[in-house]
């Protein structure tokens, strides 16, 4: 039953005491100034290390580290496959009602590519592989994956991932992409897996098509001369940096609120207070460059298993040792519910408009935090 | 602020020699071959030396048969051969060889004080996380009841278990007894134990207790096992110091109680000054009945009031034992003292770098990682000379 309960919350939550729950949860909620415990500012990001191109037998692979010890590596194959689901056949078995794409019957699979040939999986220490948590962040990365559609002028990268997958009408790429967690699972693992997801594609070469228009593909012997499945900045044009950025796959970001507080990459101890739990996922598409909100998705916040605390009012042990008349329940505005201080009450879920509204803000704005480790991992020397 | 992106540290491949270690040997056996052991690990193939630096589980330690096996080590019955059996660096006492952990569980010993966390509630019993290989025990009778009465428990305290203590309460205790399986036995039985609240816990890793604790008692306390990555069986709270104190930190932070637990676990908090605590609550009590009003607030799991100063200090305080711990130097009063002395320099000397940009680069100052965190391990490391 409790391992049922962790799988699917958002993080193994580590047996915290209520008196340790309530001083984070009042640390970190300190209006415009949250403590936090390890010292970070709200926006601050552990230092992570990261190296690309780790894997010699695959198109692109990476690996991140967190500096608590949590480790991934990210695997990406492509392979040649022969386009099965053509125009004729989708209008055909749309006609019998065995449809099988979903929502994109504007353009034909051939042109516009489709979400399946993106496969990821994901392997997490401890779960088996149709366990809850890695099928449904395997689906979480893959939907924001193929789910970026670039817009029409970025000529190389129209519908972004899938349309960048086609070869022609009768050939495209697979996707095969495999995460490995190394380490158990310390925190939620979903930003170190996206993270390294993105670095892995950032570096994902393909063969040089040699064919042209309608004919069975041939490739280029040369590795050399390979394409990045995502263009890359060179060196030159990185100047100008005003058109630089190109599309990018997605990243996915954990935000929590704790109060009125908005906390980036937070710790096992934090999510465990935190009133709600996020995961944005954000892109970077077309020439401007600006950043596009892809999903957000609510994780269920680890907070409401947690144990309450008894005020000393209610104590036992503590009768005749307190005047009753002390502790007087205050409400707390954050989430409109009554609490002694100083007392742990387990959160009930829920979150205001504008702290949701505020996070978005805060990933998505100019030199916002989206931009930050965007910019970060592009940094990161694709070797 | 950000995200900072660092390339891989590739690690050093050099076996490391713990030279404390040597001095000791030297004296006692002069017959055994110095200049041998001290040659790198590949060299044993060749001769039939003891390999130094860390062995992992399995690895072959030595063929000769001159040695003798001690902790950490097996031999097989048809060879003379002496294998490790834990990941660590290989120690020699006279002819014996052992093999001491880079990282072990905390191994109980009587007297011992810890940290622990409640896992489990049974019907006579709690069972405690101490860190240690077994889950130790702590009996309904092995606590003080409220109010400091001393009476048998009865079936009413055993119905009522779960006020006391209940599962992912945090407490310290001492260990009473160690069973025969090596697990323990706890109890809460004076004023300064009992529940924990105000504060905030960590854990540190590395072989605290008696993993390691012979290797710097041994050879020479301090300068050996202060230098940071000094060596291996690293890190951990030191056994046998003072492990309860209270700091008066800066920055108005007012006073701050730090508990080392011997099994690895930390509790930082403001400092409770049980009188006064007490007498707060109801005014004017009678100097009688002072050690009634303290214990019977141990079962409390309300935090009191607590300052952002103080938070912040207790956050600052918990980072520089991550700090000690990350560089490998030993965790006791005397380097958490430093560490956070050092750590107010640092801030000093950053301070003075950035004026021009101190309301933007405020933020985050506080996280100690990264330069900040080496150049206070340098600084510890310097006054431990």
């Amino acid at each position: 039953m409790s391992n049922q309960r962790q799988a699917s919350s958002a993080s193994q939550v580590p047996h915290l005491s209520p008196a340790e729950l309530s001083y984070l949860y009042t640390s970190l909620s300190l209006p415009k100034s949250s403590i936090r415990p390890d010292g970070r500012s709200p926006t601050q990001f552990r230092p992570l290390t990261a190296e690309t191109n780790i894997l010699p037998g695959t198109n692109g692979s990476a690996r991140v580290g967190f500096a608590d010890g949590t480790q991934a590596i990210v695997g990406v194959k492509a392979e040649v496959e022969k386009t099965v689901l053509s125009n004729e056949t989708v209008d055909a078995r749309s006609e019998f009602g065995i449809s099988e794409d979903r929502g994109e019957q504007e353009g034909s699979a051939a042109v516009g590519g489709h979400g399946s040939w993106v496969q990821m999986s994901i392997e997490i220490p401890g779960f088996r592989d149709d366990d809850a948590l890695p099928v449904f962040l395997s689906e979480m990365m893959r939907e924001s994956l193929v789910g970026a559609v670039g817009s029409a002028e970025a000529s190389d990268m129209t519908g972004g991932l899938k349309g960048r997958l086609v070869i022609n009408k009768r050939w495209h790429w697979r996707l095969y992409i495999d995460v490995l967690l190394l380490s158990q699972p310390l925190s939620y693992p979903l930003p170190l897996l996206s993270l390294t997801t993105h670095l892995a594609l950032l570096s994902t070469k393909l063969p040089k098509l040699k064919s042209q228009g309608e004919e069975d593909p041939f490739f280029d012997d040369d590795w050399a001369v390979a394409e990045y499945l995502y263009p890359r900045v060179s060196l030159s044009s990185a100047k100008h940096s005003a058109r630089s950025p190109f599309v990018r796959p997605p990243v996915t970001l954990l935000v929590i609120s704790v109060g009125e507080n908005i906390i980036f990459d937070p710790n096992r101890e934090e999510i465990a207070v935190a009133d709600a739990v996020l995961a944005i996922s954000i892109t970077r598409d077309s020439e401007a460059g600006n950043l596009k909100l892809l999903s957000i998705r609510t994780v269920d916040p680890p907070s409401r298993l947690t144990q309450p605390g008894i005020p000393n009012s209610e104590n036992v042990n503590m009768l005749g040792a307190v005047a009753s008349t002390e502790d007087v329940a205050v409400l707390n505005p954050a989430t409109g519910e009554e609490e002694v201080p100083g007392v742990w009450r387990p959160r009930r879920g829920g979150v205001k408009r504008s702290v949701i509204a505020e996070m978005v803000k805060t990933v998505l704005k100019k030199g916002g935090v989206g931009e930050e480790v965007l910019e970060g991992l592009e940094g990161v020397e694709v070797s | 602020m950000g995200i900072t992106i660092l390339p891989p540290v590739v690690e050093d491949l050099v076996p490391r020699h713990d030279e404390s270690d040597d001095s000791m040997s030297v004296g006692s056996d002069s017959d055994v071959e110095m200049s041998g052991i001290r040659a790198p690990k590949r060299a044993r193939l060749g001769n039939l030396t003891v390999s130094t630096g860390v062995v992992t589980p399995g690895e072959v330690v030595t063929d000769d048969p001159q040695w003798m096996r001690g902790h950490g080590t097996y031999m097989t019955p048809l060879s003379t051969s002496i294998i490790a059996t834990v990941a660590g660096t290989v120690h020699k006492t006279n002819k014996l060889l052992s093999v001491h952990p880079l990282r072990a569980r905390y191994t109980p010993e009587i007297g011992d004080l810890v940290v622990g966390r409640i896992v489990e509630v049974q019907s006579k019993r709690w069972k405690v996380d101490v860190a240690a290989p077994l889950l130790a025990q702590l009996p309904l009778s092995a606590i003080n009841l409220p109010g400091g009465i001393l009476r048998r428990r009865t079936s009413a305290d055993e119905l009522q278990i779960r006020t006391f203590f209940s599962e992912g309460d945090l407490l310290v205790a001492e260990v009473q007894s160690v069973h025969q399986d090596g697990s323990a036995s706890l109890h809460t039985r004076s004023l300064k134990y009992g529940k924990l609240r105000n504060g905030v816990f960590l854990a540190v890793t590395g072989t605290g207790g008696s993993g390691a604790s012979s290797s710097s008692t041994k050879g020479g306390v301090g300068a050996g096992s202060l230098r940071p990555g000094a060596g291996a069986g690293v890190g951990g709270v030191v056994r046998s110091r003072r492990q309860v104190w209270t700091v008066s930190t800066h920055n108005g932070g007012g006073e701050v109680d730090v508990i080392l637990g011997v099994n690895g676990y930390i509790w930082i908090s403001k400092h409770a000054d049980g009188a006064a605590a007490a007498s707060s609550t109801t005014q004017n009590v009678s100097i009688t009945r002072m050690e009634e009003m303290v214990s019977s607030s141990i079962y409390s799991s309300q935090n009191d009031n607590i300052t952002p100063q103080t938070r912040r200090e207790i956050a600052r305080l918990a980072q520089c034992i991550q700090v000690l711990v990350q560089g490998g130097v030993r965790v006791d009063e005397e380097t958490v003292m430093r560490a956070y002395e050092a750590s107010l320099l640092v801030d000093l000397e950053v301070g003075d770098d950035e004026d021009e940009y101190e309301e933007t680069r405020h933020e985050g100052r506080e996280y100690l990682e990264g330069a900040k965190s080496r150049r206070i391990l340098e600084l510890v490391v310097q006054q431990a000379k």
